[in-house]
């Protein structure tokens, strides 16, 4: 009986025993969590993506370590594009669940409000992975943002100098432009224009395009009118599609230069791959560094297919940058504070480290040494401007039978030089 | 805690908001049976207005004139009453379903000039670099928030007394009329055609006034605010709180944008890390199977209107 209970006893102490050391080790590894806010499209289909790979470079920063050695916990509010819903998430996440950093939005007519009524009067850094406006640059340069706000999608000043650098290195004399109706459409029109007129090359017209209208020819026929020998599209691949057929149906010339938005096999299937011979695309690009084809291997990984959706890696980027500055930053720091830590993380002299756990554990032991790392990302050597900018390496691009072949590669330095040249 | 009354005082000031352009909504709709099909046109031009008369110089666009807050925000609601004679002297001879299509026209039309007029709206990214009124002297975020919500409320009040005076008003009478029975309200002389328009235009104005608070707030109004969706939560208040009473309306604005928020917090909250993503998709089920079910089992609304078929002039009861 005795010896029956003492067995017994036995057993329940070496139970326990388990249980705590069970305890212990998940303790050891979250005994504390940071709450990261990010307010992101979820409900939209090309907006999901973009929340599952800030979701996934969460997991990585926790799986080697997290920050501060807290992990991370991502809390995610559907922005719905709609700027009310969009405000009131990002406010949700300041007030109430305390976040001192955000990730988003992804539409500038969304983040633009988030930024000047919850982020700069709250004093949260805010880092977005794909509004493009100049409207953010404008902001930061009236110091309204209090350097605040960040964003890893390169402006569109980066995308329409290589525009202008291709119809200059082709030799086109007369170009036009269609853009798509939209913040990004109209400020990438009016940047290519002023960089080809400062190249001497003449724009015939730049017409404005609204999404799915049943026809565009009224659109196509003015911009025929100039007879440029070559025509710009800064436009998304269905309208692009539907335009394109009907400028090559009334004569216009093959001769084309394409936004990035194009890079898609829809558009080469429906144009039809005989019409874009002439067709010489650009794109910001992964630099040609190990990091960045690291991503596309993770990504590859994780999701079972390219990362070929918009602002993939942009988002990938933000998050990770974001974390290590508030890493950086210490523990309870505040946005401000962790905003200035961005530098220390994309410091060009700093100590190289990739975009993956391995990466991210090297870079927050660094840092926690009070060393400055290059964070070495899926879009490049991210260096922000004083705005909250990143300019990026270019790459020209033509169509395949198989999707897309790269033409000719254009460095950081020479887009910049460039860029310098033509303002 | 202090994070839960600074998230109230946000969440209060803008179902404020969005409660005034209800009110504006249920003169036209609940009192006078105007379906206006596209509120958000009005919305709209009360902020563009607020915006270009109040806000700071500008060197690619017009506006900036910097006027002083109240003129701006009365600018805004003008801007909007304009639009609304405008829109109602075309239209306003269509009936029901014609002028819900004309006005839901006028609506995208509105949001197509904002995005394109580059000169005057500032295009597709919006009208930036407003300083909100008085900023620069509350340092606090949570103490101006405080202090807009104030402003926000009374005016909500006004509105609100405005309005509850307005219908038990003679005029008031006319419009319930009018709504019911035109053909008798004109064998007693009156005319409708210019009663519609003058409630057309005051409900307009309201809305207007809503709309300038709002990009006051969030200092910042692109397209993106005035898309069709607006026009249909508006509308969505107003029928779950009840058309053609004024508390009902109140009362919707609250309870549907408190659901289109608690849910989306709640979901984030609650929900595993895996059906996350799908949240927002989540969300708009919860609401349209809310708004569906309203309209099933209660279409007069939460609060419906209380018909009087004659009201006593004297105070005593």
């Amino acid at each position: 009986m005795t010896i029956k209970r003492i067995a017994h006893k036995g057993t329940i102490t070496a139970g326990a025993l388990l249980c705590m050391s069970a305890f212990a080790t998940s303790a050891s590894a979250a005994d504390c969590s940071i709450k990261v806010g990010a307010v992101l499209p979820t409900s939209v289909d090309w907006g999901r993506p973009i929340a599952e790979v800030a979701q996934y470079a969460v997991d990585l920063a926790n799986e080697a370590g997290g920050v501060s050695g807290c992990d991370v916990d991502l809390i995610l509010r559907d922005s719905q594009v709609d700027p009310k819903v969009g405000v009131d998430g990002a406010k949700a996440l300041v007030d109430l669940d305390g976040v001192q950093l955000l990730l988003g939005a992804v539409s500038s007519g969304v983040s633009m409000p988030i930024l000047t009524s919850v982020a700069v009067p709250s004093g949260v850094m805010m880092m977005s992975c794909c509004s493009s406006s100049t409207g953010f640059t404008a902001l930061a340069q009236e110091g309204k943002s209090k350097g605040l706000f960040f964003r890893t999608f390169a402006t569109s000043g980066v995308q329409a100098a290589v525009g202008a650098m291709v119809a200059r290195d082709k030799g086109y004399n007369s170009v036009a432009i269609l853009y798509k109706n939209d913040d990004w459409g109209q400020d990438i029109s009016k940047l290519i224009a002023a960089d080809l007129e400062s190249l001497g090359i003449t724009v015939t017209t730049s017409v404005a395009l609204n999404d799915a209208q049943p026809s565009y020819r009224a659109e196509v026929t003015q911009a025929l009118k100039g007879k440029p020998e070559a025509l710009y599209l800064a436009l998304y691949p269905t309208e692009g599609s539907a335009a394109v057929r009907e400028w090559i149906s009334l004569g216009g010339t093959q001769n084309m230069i394409l936004a990035n938005s194009l890079k898609s096999d829809e558009f080469r299937d429906n144009v039809g791959l005989q019409y874009l011979g002439n067709a010489t695309g650009t794109d910001t690009a992964s630099p040609r560094s190990e990091s960045a084809s690291a991503f596309v291997d993770l990504y590859k990984a994780k999701f079972g297919s390219e990362p070929n959706g918009p602002g993939l890696s942009n988002s990938f980027d933000a998050t990770l940058i974001a974390l290590l500055a508030m890493h950086a930053a210490g523990k309870d720091a505040s946005g401000s504070e962790i905003a200035a830590q961005v530098a220390n993380v994309t410091d060009p002299n700093g100590t190289a480290v990739s975009a993956d756990a391995a990466g991210f554990a090297k870079a927050t032991e660094i840092l926690s040494g009070g060393g400055t790392v290059m964070y070495q990302g899926a879009t490049g050597n991210v260096r922000f401007d004083s705005f909250g900018d990143v300019s990026a390496p270019a790459v020209t691009w033509t169509f395949t039978e198989a999707g897309t072949k790269e033409a000719s590669y254009i460095t950081l330095e020479e887009v910049d030089e460039f860029m310098a040249s033509v303002n | 805690m202090m994070g839960l009354i600074s998230y109230l005082v946000f969440f209060i000031t803008i179902a404020s908001i969005l409660a005034i352009a209800v009110l504006g909504l249920n003169l036209q709709w609940g009192n006078t049976g105007l379906f206006n099909g596209g509120v958000v046109a009005f919305f709209g031009a009360g902020a563009y207005g607020t915006l270009l008369l109040g806000g700071d110089p500008q060197s690619d666009h017009i506006g900036g004139f910097d006027l002083f807050y109240p003129l701006a925000l009365l600018g805004g609601a003008v801007a909007a009453g304009v639009l609304a004679w405008v829109v109602g002297r075309l239209t306003l001879h269509l009936r029901h379903d014609y002028f819900a299509i004309a006005t839901f026209g006028v609506a995208v039309t509105f949001e197509n000039v904002m995005r394109n007029a580059e000169g005057l709206s500032g295009g597709a990214k919006g009208l930036r670099g407003f300083t909100r009124p008085l900023e620069a002297f509350v340092n606090n975020g949570f103490t101006y928030n405080v202090l807009f919500l104030l402003v926000v409320t009374s005016l909500l009040v006004c509105t609100y007394l405005f309005l509850e005076r307005l219908i038990r008003s003679p005029y008031g009478r006319l419009l319930r009329a009018i709504r019911e029975d035109e053909i008798a309200a004109c064998s007693l002389g009156k005319k409708p055609d210019r009663i519609r328009l003058t409630a057309f235009i005051t409900g307009s104005c309201i809305v207007g006034l809503a709309g300038g608070l709002y990009a006051t707030f969030y200092a910042f109004v692109s397209p993106q605010d005035v898309l069709p969706t607006l026009t249909f939560q508006l509308w969505a208040m107003l029928i779950v709180g009840g058309a053609g009473n004024n508390r009902g309306a109140i009362f919707g604005t609250f309870l549907i944008w408190g659901a289109w928020s608690a849910s989306g917090w709640g979901l984030s909250r609650f929900a595993p890390v895996e059906v996350q993503l799908y949240t927002g998709t989540m969300q708009f089920i919860l609401i349209g199977l809310v708004i569906v079910g309203m309209l099933l089992w209660r279409p007069q609304g939460l609060f419906p209107e209380r018909l009087v078929v004659s009201q006593s002039g004297c105070k005593s009861k």
